[in-house]
């Protein structure tokens, strides 16, 4: 059919064209479809799946076409028949602009049907009502002392010719006449006579719509903004560093309060440990006859070290899976652990007895405290440091309260020797230091300060001699 | 058999534990060359066997070794003691030892052996003697069912002569226990040194806060700025 139309085309044969539409281009389409709606329905084969058979069956009603059917529609634009439409007559004609006073007369294409009609675009024109009030209503309500009569009608005369444009009416302020006002003054000039206005003329009982506006705040932010912006490059630098220098602060404040509080929990793990310790030695001496007693007693009560996995439940269990480390111990904490171990001789994987297997996790919890507590001890040092610093800088000169040896590696620790019923205890400061709490952060700065210290406290001991 | 299969066969004795040691891994001997034909260096066993001298085989049902994936047959099933698998190879990998038991209600048991050939000591590099390399661990039946409790309480010995092992386990288990409890007494030695030393730090350091507050009392009644550094 469309090649039919060519032809004709081509031809110049005139063929009764009718006006085409959007709506004859869908309808044309609808009709074609409604009239392959007749053919007869199709029974599902015996055998076919419901959902294979409803996927050939609901659209349109229609057996499965050989060939590809759907070359005219599917994704493809519908193809636009600009050509064969009959093309509507302009002029160019005379028009006039309402929104102009002036009566104007102006020349434009426009469509033919549309001759005589108002200009389209003149109801964009809009123009802001500013209220006009009456003598009387000046005299009694609207009275200002810092404005004079002639200044407020000048103010809403600018404020009807620019439309409320409060910057405009600013810069065309007339300067010589009247005193020099800020934006916000006129601002707040004009809002406060507009909402005294619609209060007094509101009807009795009627809740008048005000606008609100606060000169005080608007002043206020303008300020701060101007501030904002005339800061010089090395302010604003400065205001950053003090910001991230707050906040470390703030985080190291944090990070201290925690460790106090860590520090206290593991006090007390450690003196219950101790009991336990004294307990356990009362023991050992009955251990060699009674070997399963140990068992009772060495069990701690609580410890901050490691929680092994209770293997309470029933069925058949490897003893040796019960020295497997938790996989919530941290790989810091296993490789002191295993520092210690190695230098104590041990093996990692010992023979998994009964008693072996006890002990040995006692031991590595054991293991585990002890380099918490050697934490503890280094975070106290520097505390301890920093607050004699604060003190010295405070009031220099005060006596210091003796303050105990800190823990540095570098500094030979005399072993203050115990009763004597502990043999070997000299050997055992060995494997204090060989716990390397260094990968802490901060410990460098940390070391360099305790240097620093020193070598102020040597100067100052030369100084008195 | 049959009768075992019945649901109260799965009652278990509760708060019963029993033990039993068992002794694993392998031997292994030096050709004294590489073999020709496929490149083997040495014939190993791998092995599990009890501890004491007792017939695993009344509560085992199976043991399955599960051998590296280049040999054919990876999954070697072992129904009757001896539970060894004997092999020839050229490299070490690790061994899967999965023990089932007569009762099926009785989840199977895994350990895992790193078969050993190689060792630096001379005479067993010349293939004169075999290498050993074996572990003592224990299987603990927690809450035994009825019929396993039946089971393993009845052992059968398997040897009529005396019963040894290769590695003195005996002496290992004394030596490897008195290590751990010296090492015990001597960390805790530690942390009491080290809890007494950080008790007094604690209490240092409450005396200078102290101290500071009131000196900072006095530095803002006379208003000298605090060194703004020190409070970093």
């Amino acid at each position: 059919m469309e090649a039919g139309s060519d032809v004709m085309d081509i031809l110049e044969l005139e063929k009764e064209k009718e006006f085409i539409t959007k709506d004859a281009l869908m309808n044309d389409y609808k009709k074609k479809k409604s009239k392959k709606q007749e053919q007869v329905s199709f029974k599902r084969p015996e055998g076919m799946h419901r959902e294979l058979w409803g996927l050939l069956w609901t659209d349109n009603k229609d057996a499965p076409p050989l060939m590809p059917a759907d070359t005219n529609q599917g994704y493809k634009q519908m193809k636009a028949k600009i050509g064969s439409s009959r093309v509507r007559p302009w002029k160019w004609m005379p028009f006039t602009n309402p929104a102009r006073k002036d009566g104007a007369i102006f020349y434009h294409w426009r469509k033919v049907a549309d001759e005589g009609k108002d200009y389209p675009f003149a109801r964009f024109n809009k123009s802001v009502e500013i209220p006009v009030y009456s003598d009387l209503e000046y005299q009694q309500h609207l009275h200002d002392d810092s404005w004079t009569r002639q200044e407020t009608d000048y103010l809403f005369d600018l404020c009807k010719r620019f439309d409320l444009r409060f910057i405009i009416i600013h810069d065309r302020w007339d300067r010589e006449k009247y005193p020099n006002r800020s934006v916000e003054d006129l601002k707040e000039r004009y809002y406060n006579i507009c909402n005294t206005l619609t209060k007094v003329r509101a009807p009795a009982g009627t809740e008048p719509k005000i606008r609100p506006f606060d000169a005080e705040h608007e002043r206020k932010r303008k300020l701060q903004l101007i501030k904002l912006f005339e800061r010089t490059p090395e302010q604003v630098e400065e205001e950053e560093y003090l910001i991230t220098e707050l906040k470390k602060i703030e985080l190291r404040k944090k990070e201290r309060e925690k460790k106090t509080q860590d520090l206290q929990k593991l006090i007390t793990a450690a003196d219950s440990n101790i009991d336990s310790r004294r307990v356990d030695r009362k023991s050992t001496k009955k251990k060699m006859q009674h070997p399963q007693k140990v068992k009772e007693i060495g069990t701690n009560p609580e410890s901050t070290g490691i929680k092994f996995p209770d293997f309470k439940q029933s069925g058949v269990s490897v003893r040796s899976q019960r020295i497997k480390l938790p996989a919530s111990v941290g790989q810091k904490k296993t490789k002191a652990m295993e520092q210690v171990l190695e230098e104590l001789g041990i093996e990692y994987n010992p023979m998994p007895t009964e008693e072996i297997v006890t002990h040995f996790n006692e031991l590595r919890q054991d293991i585990v405290l002890l380099y918490e507590l050697k934490l503890a001890l280094t975070t106290c040092d520097y505390e301890l440091e920093t607050l004699r610093h604060r003190i010295q800088t405070l009031a220099p000169g005060t006596p210091i309260p003796d303050i105990p040896k800190p823990e540095t590696s570098d500094l030979q620790i005399t072993p203050t020797s115990p009763t004597g019923e502990e043999p070997d205890s000299p050997k055992s400061i060995k494997f204090l230091e060989s716990i390397d709490v260094m990968g802490t952060p901060g410990t460098p700065n940390r070391k360099r300060k305790a240097a620093l210290e020193q070598s102020n406290i040597m100067k100052k001991i030369k100084h008195k001699i | 058999m049959a009768e075992f299969g019945t649901p109260t066969s799965s009652g278990r004795v509760k708060g019963l534990t029993i033990v039993k040691p068992v002794v694993f891994g392998n031997v292994a001997r030096y050709f004294g060359k590489k073999r020709e034909e496929d490149g083997h260096t040495h014939q190993w066993t791998v092995y599990i066997k009890p501890y004491k001298n007792e017939d695993l085989s009344t509560y085992v049902k199976k043991v399955n070794f599960k051998l590296h994936e280049s040999y054919p047959n990876q999954n070697r099933v072992i129904t009757k003691p001896p539970y060894e698998v004997t092999e020839t190879g050229w490299g070490e990998f690790e061994v899967v030892i999965k023990i089932y038991f007569c009762d099926p209600n009785e989840r199977p048991v895994t350990l895992y052996h790193l078969l050993k050939l190689f060792q630096s000591e001379t005479d067993i590099m010349l293939g004169k003697k075999s290498l050993v390399a074996e572990f003592y661990d224990e299987l603990v039946f927690n809450d035994p069912t009825v019929m396993m409790h039946q089971l393993l309480t009845n052992p059968r010995p398997i040897a009529v002569g005396p019963y040894k092992h290769e590695t003195d386990f005996e002496e290992r288990k004394e030596k490897t226990l008195n290590n751990i409890l010296a090492a015990k007494k001597k960390i805790r030695y530690e942390i009491t040194e080290l809890n007494d030393r950080l008790k007094q730090k604690k209490e240092t350091i409450q005396k200078l806060k102290k101290q500071i507050s009131q000196l900072e009392e006095n530095v803002s009644e006379t208003g000298v700025q605090p060194d703004v550094e020190s409070l970093t």
